[in-house]
């Protein structure tokens, strides 16, 4: 389209393109995603190469420059804090209250005033259920480039070495930082903390409060910010969009319109500087480990603020969840975040069958079910969708069943309460989504191709992950990206005007009372079965092995979805700068669900998390991160466009 | 560890024998393969991570560190999210859990957490 060959073309764009690349850090020219639901198809291959020739990107040796923030020096304003109507100002937003979340939020503090906007209570994010540890090099026989070996090992070489050395470097320091906040990790009789080692790790060296790491340092940094004079924490604020402007070639961060979900009121915050910490995505598939508000908010509201997303392929699942479906006593209301049967079951003798008694894994793997997990997990995604059945069974029931009770007493008891005995049937076991190892792309100071809007934790595709996690990193990249983007972040406060007028820069996203509560009640339930069915698909046809042919299906179906909802909602009445929270929800499924296939679509071989069976194979030279440039186009979806319309200010 | 196991992926890939093939006894809906070299694939492509590296002997480790106290009591297991209830009392003079392998104070009782590379509290995984 003319669109993308002018952007293509044009020098202003193509430092777009430098920042994207050199900037933030990749070693490699970028795998650039064509995105096809806006109709804008960008040739995959002349990007790369097109950006290859400018920059000059050298596979092994790559100058990391950072980002220069541009911005004229003005003079602040000091109503750095005040509301005018539903209007709020702020030196600082966040987004997100998570552990990079509400770690940024500390630092900032100290210099101007913040608003930490978080959809539901505060400790209601991934952090809290991330209850295995944090790894750092702690140990004087362990060391940085060991950590670092792991992490690249883990990420199939697809991680971002400078941005794998800064994280290994500095976690450290921030996990001292912790402990020194309060975090009560265990130790040892002589007072040193007890580092355990989970897989994929040479060193002992995951940090852990006994089993709730997550959910302590949670409890320290609730703590300290509730009693930060300077930090104002806005509970049930949904984050809508972003509030952006053009400056020439760059998308400018002014701040995030919110809805108030207790209140149904629009809450329009207007910040200098924006830190989106809102996590992950879990919730574009049926079965997830995250909890309900994992709906993927942040990656669709930069996407649709022009941010680059990248690496949202790399989707991981955990094997075996409970699954709810073939419990005989049904739980009243679903598991909001699924139960994941350990490794244990298997390592200690545990046999898995599909629903004809078949045992299936001697067929994928010598191992059986001590082959690694990405080994069951494709096998049982491969099991579950040729026999177009919902869950596998995982039986322990031959061991013996003191042995049972005193190793696995959480299963047994989750399972007796349903009506199952796990010592004398098999366990139902379906694969769940759990982390998103792809996000918002981000240089290493978080900073993203947005001015004024920075990342961190799991919503960020920062370099750490590649195309997969290694465990407990996760938790110790929100910690070292918060605290980098701490410094940028004031440096562009200082230099930023807070223009009291720019609210009206933009038309406000409304509450849909004009409707009434007969037709509300219509969309919302129709809203909730089309939530159904897009998980179903992304199951379905974006699972655990993929195939050019499930992913362009998927593709199709989604596209096709979509409208239908969108034509619904508008024949009901909805208008386009309507929201109420859970449309809003499907509303960033839908986006972060089309990015997801889209860029599964554009990764020709398999790497790490991502399979495909038309490509099975590592293939060295696509041995480099995906990449979705933002595209306007005219006839983009609801989805897909900021919901206010931006007056010309 | 190879210093590039990413060209140990692909060796691996094209060494790997085939195998049986599937008892199905149900027609499959949709071709999930188009050979069978993508099928064993499943299994090769994989990066082999540490965590396996002796199941056999970890499993010996894991039946000889069977608790003491064979019945572990739900108060100890993680096991709700939203269970509020106990916190970690810590080291407040109360009796507090100090294995004797590692010298955890405070830590899990039973089978270390971490045995079979995944984080476990008695059965249930939260990091893997």
């Amino acid at each position: 389209s003319e669109m993308a060959t002018s952007m293509a073309a044009s020098g202003s764009n193509l430092n777009f393109g430098e920042v994207g690349c050199r900037g933030l850090g990749y070693r490699q020219a970028s795998l650039v995603s064509s995105l096809k639901f806006n109709k804008c198809i960008w040739n995959e291959i002349s990007w790369s190469h097109r950006i290859t020739k400018c920059v000059g990107i050298n596979r092994y040796d790559i100058a990391i420059s950072p980002i220069d923030v541009k911005f004229k020096p003005v003079k602040v304003v000091n109503a750095i804090c005040s509301t005018d109507g539903s209007t709020k100002y702020f030196d600082f937003a966040v987004i997100g209250s998570g552990v990079a979340g509400l770690c940024y939020a500390l630092e900032v503090a100290k210099h101007g005033t913040v608003a930490v906007i978080t959809k539901a209570e505060p400790h209601e994010c991934n952090t809290n259920y991330a209850q295995g540890g944090v790894s750092a090099v702690l140990c004087p026989s362990d060391s940085v480039e060991s950590h670092m070996h792991d992490t690249i090992v883990a990420g199939a070489y697809l991680c971002d070495e400078e941005t794998v050395r800064v994280v290994c470097t500095e976690g450290p320091d921030r996990v001292k930082e912790l402990i020194a906040m309060g975090a009560s990790f265990d130790h040892s009789e002589d007072g040193n903390l007890h580092l355990a080692r989970e897989g994929g790790h040479s060193h002992h060296r995951i940090v852990h409060a006994a089993d709730m790491t997550g959910r302590e340092i949670e409890r320290a940094l609730l703590d300290a910010v509730i009693k930060d004079p300077n930090i104002f924490v806005f509970e049930h604020h949904f984050a809508i969009d972003l509030l952006t402007s053009q400056d020439g070639s760059d998308t400018v961060c002014h701040g995030v319109d919110t809805l108030n979900t207790e209140t149904w009121e629009v809450v329009r915050f207007l910040s200098k500087v924006t830190l989106l910490a809102s996590g992950g995505a879990g919730h574009i598939y049926p079965s997830t480990t995250n909890p309900l508000v994992a709906t993927g908010d942040g990656m669709a509201i930069a996407h649709r603020a022009q941010a680059v997303i990248s690496n949202m392929e790399f989707v991981q699942f955990h094997p075996t969840a409970l699954a709810e479906e073939g419990l005989p006593v049904k739980p009243r209301k679903p598991r909001e975040n699924a139960f994941l049967i350990t490794e244990a079951v298997r390592g200690d003798g545990g046999i898995l069958y599909n629903l004809s008694m078949e045992r299936f894994m001697p067929l994928y793997d010598e191992r059986a079910e001590l082959a690694p997990r990405d080994v069951v997990a494709r096998s049982i995604d491969d099991q579950l969708k040729r026999r177009n059945e919902k869950y596998v069974l995982l039986d322990i029931s031959h061991k013996p069943r003191e042995k049972i009770l005193s190793h696995f007493p959480n299963i047994a008891s989750e399972c007796l309460q349903h009506g199952l005995d796990i010592t004398r049937e098999p366990i139902p076991v379906v694969p769940a989504a759990h982390y998103m190892c792809g996000g918002v792309r981000a240089g290493l100071d978080g900073e993203t191709n947005v001015r004024g809007l920075y990342v961190a934790g799991e919503v960020a595709c920062t370099g750490l992950h590649g195309a997969n996690r290694l465990a407990s990193n996760s938790l110790l990249e929100a910690l070292v990206f918060a605290r980098r983007a701490v410094q940028p972040s004031i440096d562009h406060m200082k230099g930023s005007r807070l223009d009291i007028s720019a609210s009206n820069c933009w038309s406000r996203p409304v509450v849909p009372m004009s409707l009434g509560g007969d037709v509300l009640g219509k969309i919302l339930r129709k809203t909730r079965e089309i939530r159904k069915e897009l998980q179903l698909i992304m199951w379905q046809y974006v699972g655990i092995v993929r195939s050019t042919t499930r992913l362009e299906t998927a593709e199709d179906r989604i596209a096709k979805l979509e409208a239908k909802w969108e034509k619904y909602l508008f024949e009901q009445g909805w208008e386009p700068t309507m929201v109420a929270l859970e449309v809003c929800e499907v509303r960033n499924l839908f986006c972060c669900a089309k990015l997801v296939v889209s860029s599964a679509l554009s990764r020709q071989e398999s790497r790490g998390l991502h399979f495909t069976t038309d490509f099975p194979y590592l293939e060295e030279s696509k041995r480099l991160p995906t990449i979705i440039f933002p595209c306007l186009a005219a006839n983009s979806t609801w989805s897909s466009r900021q919901l206010h319309q931006q007056y010309t200010c | 560890m190879a210093s590039n196991l990413g060209r140990l992926f692909t060796t691996l890939a094209e060494q790997s024998k085939p195998k049986l093939g599937f008892l199905s006894s149900r027609s499959e809906t949709g071709t999930l393969f188009k050979s069978n070299a993508a099928r064993r694939l499943i299994s090769s492509s994989t990066p082999s991570s540490n965590q396996q590296e002796n199941p056999k002997k970890e499993r010996e480790v894991a039946e000889e560190e069977i608790s003491s106290e064979p019945k572990m009591s739900l108060e100890n297991d993680f096991k709700d999210d939203e269970d509020e209830g106990n916190e970690d009392d810590g080291d407040d003079g109360e009796s507090v859990h100090v294995n004797k392998e590692t010298g955890e104070v405070g830590g899990p009782k039973g089978p270390e957490p971490t045995r079979y590379g995944d984080w476990e509290r008695a059965g249930r995984c939260s990091d893997f």
